[in-house]
């Protein structure tokens, strides 16, 4: 077995984990961390094919969208969780709920 | 033994992610999930993605891990009693509904192994395309430097890195936009504690040499323009902790100018090629490495102006609920 | 083969520092005492590691590397457990003066 084999398939389980977590987490922060070990798992895949790529040194397009996607997922989740903060602040709620 | 190490890697990333998910306090979720991201990085760094591996820990664990420990005081401020209570009210709700509940979740199971038998599928059988490892191995000495991934973030496919920091900006204004912008300039209380504000004074030159030693070694090793901005952005955010934030002291035209300077310099310079008969981001090869250093500087030096507004916006978002929280007292 | 052998020896001790440190951090009573243990061991396990590692690469460059990486270690590590232990003795003095 070789080493990309290993990551890639923990990348597959990272994905899914990620997307259980969407669906089954209540807190709108565990959700936002749900959002990124998904995106950790797509990452994993590229990088993990870039090193099964490799030639005098692993396939340096993957590495770089990798970079500006952890960047991204980053950005995209500081507005996710400033928009969680705002709708605590005006309703008190920590997650969707039909009760009210 | 090297793969027995991989399996033992690959099996603690998936235990951190399952538990930061499934553990029962936000807090714990919140910690676990800073350890999820420096296993992540682990792997990395067995993947030989050195640099994805610096960007990891320090954005994707370090930045965000602040962003979510500042979020926690937000979120935690009932006492323990009430959320006895909630998580009684629930217990009670879900012990009434559970016949309601059994199909979707048993549904949403079988969804989900499904999809993971596909997943495992797909990334075991994906095609082998070759990649791109030799067109970058071929271009490299034309790019201006020796580290193929600074080479292809900067000038091979500079036109997404151009981008990103454009998106980077985006979410900034996404976060004014949603935590009122003017809450924004209100002086917040200097800390009292003189041994963190020692430390913060140490610590910022320190920050600013590494993230600068960074930056310059993007050039022939891991390192480049991110790694380098987040250190720098930790500067902002430790001056912020410390009661000095940076967008309070300097004026406000010299804030917008460092938040955009990265993405208006990437912009000139590439109409400046079209207009010298290149297409955009076409660096002459001759003057490429001193090119490629001036943008990474400018664009380190915006993402971190981005990452410092980023956290100090949403740590304002906090003083002004407690705020009203002791008026209304 | 004997700086191997001094590399896995000081790699060896500086594990079972961390190994000590996560015990105390598990079966310790309060937050101080963990924060205590915490401090205490891992700060020294790392030195050991970091030792292990510059005899193994035994460069000089590269050792006064690894020697300002533990410096800045041992700074940022206490320097937050230092406030960790004063965000619960404020917390504690509050709850005291509400009862």
């Amino acid at each position: 077995m070789e080493t990309y084999q290993i990551y890639s398939l923990t990348s597959a389980v990272l994905f899914v984990i990620g997307i259980g977590g969407v669906f089954i987490s209540r807190h709108f922060i565990k959700k936002i961390i749900a959002t990124i070990i998904m995106g950790g798992g797509v990452f994993l895949s590229f990088v993990s094919f870039a090193d099964r790529d490799a030639l005098a040194f692993a396939d340096p397009v993957p590495h770089a969208l990798v970079i500006t996607g952890i960047v991204v997922a980053v950005a995209s989740a500081a507005f996710a969780l400033a928009l969680a903060r705002r709708i605590y602040q005006l309703t008190e709620e920590e997650s969707f709920t039909n009760d009210k | 033994m090297s793969v027995l190490i991989d399996i033992l890697l690959a099996i603690l990333v998936i235990y951190l992610a399952l538990q930061s998910l499934l553990a029962p306090r936000l807090s714990q979720s919140v910690f676990l999930f800073f350890a999820f991201g420096l296993a992540l990085a682990l792997a990395w760094v067995r993947l030989g993605a050195v640099d994805v591996a610096i960007t990891e820990a320090a954005i994707a664990s370090g930045f965000l891990g602040v962003l979510f420990l500042d979020a926690l005081r937000d979120f935690s401020p009932r006492s323990s009693e009430e959320q006895k209570n909630i998580s009684t009210v629930q217990n009670s709700r879900s012990r009434n509904s559970v016949k309601s509940l059994l199909l979707p979740r048993l549904s949403l199971v079988l969804g989900l192994g499904l999809f993971l038998l596909i997943a495992l599928e797909a990334v075991w059988n994906i095609p082998d395309g070759g990649g791109l490892a030799a067109d970058a191995e071929k271009l490299l000495p034309q790019s201006g430097v020796e580290h193929p991934v600074t080479a292809v973030l900067i000038n091979f496919r500079a036109y997404d890195t151009w981008l990103e920091i454009g998106v980077i900006l985006l979410g900034l204004l996404a976060v004014f936009a949603v935590g009122k912008i003017q809450i924004y300039r209100k002086p917040i209380p200097v800390v009292d504690d003189i041994l963190l504000r020692q430390v913060i004074l140490f610590f910022t030159p320190v920050l600013f040499l590494f993230g600068a030693f960074l930056l310059y070694f993007g050039k022939t090793g891991p390192g480049g323009a991110f790694q380098a901005a987040v250190l720098w952005g930790a500067i902002g955010i430790l001056l912020h902790l410390g009661g000095r934030p940076i967008f309070l002291l300097i004026p406000r035209w010299l804030g917008q100018l460092l938040l955009t300077l990265g993405l208006l310099f990437f912009l000139i310079l590439g109409f400046l090629f079209i207009a010298g008969g290149a297409t955009l981001f076409e660096y002459p090869p001759a003057y490429a490495g001193v090119l490629i250093l001036i943008v990474e500087t400018l664009a380190a030096i915006s993402i971190a102006a981005a990452l410092t507004a980023m956290f100090a916006n949403l740590n304002q978002m906090k003083k002004e609920e407690s705020n009203k929280i002791d008026s209304t007292n | 083969m004997i700086k191997e052998v001094i590399t896995v020896i000081l790699l060896v001790v500086g594990c079972f520092f961390f190994l000590a440190g996560t015990l105390g951090l598990l079966r310790f009573p309060d937050l101080f005492s963990r924060l205590h243990a915490l401090t205490k061991a891992d700060n020294l396990g790392l030195g050991f590691i970091a030792a292990g590692m510059a005899v193994y690469i035994a460069s000089p460059w590269v050792a006064v590397k690894i020697f300002f990486i533990w410096l800045f270690t041992l700074l940022a590590s206490s320097t937050s457990s230092y406030l960790i232990a004063r965000f619960q003795k404020e917390q504690e003095q509050t709850k005291n003066r509400k009862e």
